[in-house]
């Protein structure tokens, strides 16, 4: 497809399980007040419009990504498949600049859900006041009792493929869909787990392994990370996006919001938008954010009035701060036997040991999970972290079936130096870029030296050859909007809306405190379905 | 319902014999055909995995020829072939449970589900089982009881048959439990066949000359499930990316569609044990 072709125009939207199929789509005028204009269709946005959709309120959501339909627009192509990620410019400074791309970003309908490796874990509950009980980072104004019943709906809404039962943390619910079978990768982590005398399962993946809907059970395919072309995957793009059009929402695709206007009542009245060729104005009632932890702090500083000179729902000085990233170092070996590990959904089974257990000398948690990088994904690895080129990458490429590797998804801790601020540049809309400062402090840099060593004892317990360690490398985002106690400590409250503008709200990972050791996409997505009840709540006492 | 009349050219005990050959003909169908395509599905990794392919075409083959056979007696070459038959059986469950046990894990659900199923083997076994009795069935003088090591045979049929039942739904559920019950349909394996085998159990050691209509009624039920059940594993192949235009993936990787008549095979040879009860009532 054309990327400068709208699809959800013209009273329709594509039908994400058929090839140039269609489904009907309510759409608004741009004078009509809608009751939630949602900026981001990902875990955050996505969900929170499907949920309030199905609450009643009108909705329209926007994308500045195209609406894909996976099973005709996805190749079984590194390269092609770059195209759900937002590329557009940014500067990346500090001491560990960012990588932006894939593993922290999407431009699609859907976000970075259409993408993401589908790892769906619930927090440690302690996290959730990781500064009262455990000495670091901040408390979530969040109860996790109240969570557990949010990941559980949004674990169902997804149908969750996971173990019969979850070694670590409180009893949760059985999974909605049973386990994947585990590959050989997935088996090697289970293997030096098990010689490393500590538990392992099978991770919970947004994939189904059984027939859903229009939704064929998973043929390990193994491009998960890529855009699932067959919809096994469980996103925002085939679950709650057709979910909220059904429940009469709008999706407006390829639509980049570039600034929200506030009138002098501190109140925003809708939002300046480009699609098509030109700049339009949505009006409505409320707006959410939910372009993550770059865009969501930078389309809140580009919206700076008279009244609101530091940027809208600014006045802790806090939009852009404390961002984190999540450190995603690796360990990789090489086996006798043949392994293949690009075979099946690349992170088969996890150990979360080290997120539970508090025997450490740094603050914080992590992950680690079986590996299955692609071709091109590996050679970049070879020559980043290895420094491999010419006859050396070739015959280290050679390798590729019989490699194995473990990576890390470790919690970062929240660092005022970490920060999205607006560079003076401008991007292709006239918007100012963002500039994204990032550096390890001590603890992240602890964590990380742990994790490998212990991903390196794993490795050797299995009999791994060659084993080398990829040190740098970070993955998902989050802070930058905090969700806090007070409008001096966070940008917004429990229910993801401002201190300074009551009609405007934030949902997505920018609302985390503190960002834990695991993946965070299902408790984004647990906090949009809270933020969607608790606005129908709202709403009902007349408190919006 | 009218008591069968044996013909000029049946006994009693040979009819009872051919029809548990025709339930040990099914058993051995369904084996022949779902690990043919579950052996392929692995390549014949081990050379072993040809063993219930060449044993399940025997044993159809055996109980094909005594389905045919008016004799009165024994025959010592099936019989070898129905021992041979369930000798294999036992030692596929052997391999089987030994392949999970071994990977990573060892006794888990993931080791349950996805390495070659514990039960599987279990189907040749019986069908080799049902061989047998009704070769010790055919061998009876004219006159008397079968039996089988002092029992009623009905009573041992009966037996087996209720085993039989309870193991291969335990089989269909945990394969299910993997489908996660995704189709509620998924749910007849696993309630309509242990009610068989209760009482197919009550048979085994209830009063002999009970009236049995509801039981034998219910059995039919389980046999029309069996035939069901293929056609719903039609369907569910056609549910997996590509249907069946990706037949050559689906087909293989999909619910196993020779598995189901399993149920028909069990629910024919417990047809069987109740009529060799109804003949010969007395312990």
């Amino acid at each position: 497809m054309s990327p400068e072709g709208l699809r959800a125009t013209g009273g329709r939207a594509p039908d994400v399980f058929r090839e140039g199929g269609w489904i009907p789509m309510r759409q608004y005028g741009l004078d009509e007040e809608v009751d939630f204009l949602i900026i981001g269709t990902g875990a955050g946005g996505g969900t929170l419009a499907g949920k309030l959709a199905e609450h009643g309120f009108s909705v329209v959501a926007m994308d500045a990504g195209p609406y894909f339909r996976p099973l005709e627009d996805f190749a079984s192509d590194e390269t092609e498949q770059g195209k759900l990620y937002w590329q557009d410019k940014r500067i990346c400074t500090g001491e560990n600049p960012l990588q932006m791309g894939g593993k922290n970003s999407g431009k699609a309908v859907g976000g970075s859900m259409v993408h993401f490796a589908m790892v769906s874990l619930r927090f440690r509950p302690e996290w959730f006041k990781s500064r009262s009980l455990l000495g670091y980072g901040a408390d979530w104004p969040l109860d996790w009792r109240e969570m557990w019943g949010y990941y559980r709906q949004a674990e169902q809404a997804l149908s969750i493929s996971g173990p019969v039962t979850y070694p670590w943390g409180p009893k949760r619910p059985r999974y909605p869909y049973r386990a994947h079978e585990i590959n050989a990768a997935g088996k090697l982590l289970a293997k030096g787990a098990e010689a490393l005398g500590i538990k392992w399962t099978e991770t919970p993946l947004a994939t189904v392994s059984a027939p859903r809907g229009e939704a064929p059970p998973c043929v390990y395919r193994g491009f998960c990370r890529f855009g699932c072309s067959t919809n096994a995957k469980q996103s925002t793009l085939n679950t709650w996006i057709p979910r909220a059009i059904k429940a009469g929402a709008e999706i407006r695709d390829l639509a980049m919001a570039g600034r929200i206007e506030v009138d002098a009542a501190d109140r925003v009245t809708g939002v300046q938008f480009y699609r098509d060729g030109a700049w339009h104005f949505q009006k409505a009632r409320n707006v959410v954010v939910a372009g993550y932890a770059v865009e969501t702090p930078r389309l809140l500083l580009n919206s700076a009035t008279q009244r609101h000179p530091q940027g809208l729902a600014n006045s802790s000085g806090l939009v852009g701060k404390y961002l984190m990233s999540q450190s995603n170092q690796a360990v990789f070996g090489r086996m006798q036997e043949e392994v293949r590990w690009y075979k099946g959904p690349p992170s088969l089974t996890l150990t979360e040991h080290w997120n539970y257990e508090d025997k450490k000398d740094f603050f914080g948690g992590y992950c680690w999970m079986a590996q299955g990088p692609l071709p091109i994904e590996w050679a970049f690895i070879q020559t980043g972290a290895r420094g491999l080129w010419g006859e050396a990458l070739r015959q280290e490429m050679m390798q590729y079936n019989h490699q194995v590797g473990l990576k890390m998804v470790g919690e970062t801790l929240p660092d005022a130096r970490n920060s999205v601020t607006l560079a003076d540049e401008t991007d292709q809309y006239g918007l100012k870029i963002p500039r994204i400062s990032f550096s390890w402090g001590e603890n992240d840099k602890a964590l990380i030296q742990h994790a490998i060593g212990q991903m390196t004892r794993s490795m050797e317990a299995i009999g791994a050859e060659d084993i080398f360690a990829q040190t740098e490398d970070a993955n998902h985002l989050a802070g930058t909007a905090r969700m806090g106690f007070t409008p001096q400590d966070s940008v917004v409250n429990a229910d993801c809306r401002s201190w300074d503008i009551p009609n405007l709200w934030i949902c997505d990972g920018s609302v985390f405190p503190t960002t834990g050791g695991v993946n965070p996409s299902l408790t984004i997505q647990a906090i949009a379905l809270r933020t969607a009840d608790r606005i129908k709540a709202m709403a009902q006492r007349g408190e919006l | 319902m009218k008591p069968p009349v044996p013909s000029k050219r049946h006994t009693p005990a040979v009819l009872a014999a051919k029809r548990l050959n025709r339930g040990a003909a099914m058993l051995a169908t369904s084996v022949l055909l779902d690990s043919a395509v579950e052996h392929y599905r692995g390549a014949f990794h081990n050379p072993a995995m040809l063993a219930p392919i060449a044993t399940s075409l025997a044993a159809l083959a055996g109980s094909l020829h005594g389905h045919g056979d008016d004799k009165q007696q024994r025959h010592a070459k099936r019989e070898a072939i129905f021992a041979l038959t369930a000798a294999t059986g036992l030692a596929g469950t052997g391999f089987h449970i030994y392949n999970a046990m071994k990977k990573p894990g060892g006794l888990s659900w993931q080791n349950l589900f996805y390495s070659g199923p514990v039960g599987a083997p279990a189907a040749i076994l019986l069908s080799g089982l049902f061989g047998l009795l009704g070769e010790r069935v055919r061998d009876a003088d004219p006159g008397t009881t079968p039996k089988i090591c002092g029992l009623n045979a009905g009573r041992v049929a009966s037996l087996v048959t209720s085993i039989g039942l309870l193991g291969t739904s335990g089989e269909a559920g945990l394969l299910h439990f993997r489908g996660a019950f995704q189709n509620p349909a998924m749910l007849l394996p696993v309630t309509m066949p242990p009610a068989a085998a209760a009482m197919m159990a009550n048979a085994a050691c209830g009063d002999g000359r009970k009236n049995r209509w509801f039981s034998r009624l219910w059995l039919r039920m389980t046999a029309m499930l069996g035939i069901a059940g293929v056609g719903f594993h039609i369907y569910g192949v056609s549910r997996a990316m590509g249907g069946w235009r990706n037949w050559r993936q689906n087909a293989v990787d999909g619910p196993p569609i020779p598995a189901p008549p399993s149920f028909t095979g069990l629910a024919l040879a417990g047809l069987a044990a109740l009529a060799l009860l109804r003949d010969h009532p007395e312990d």
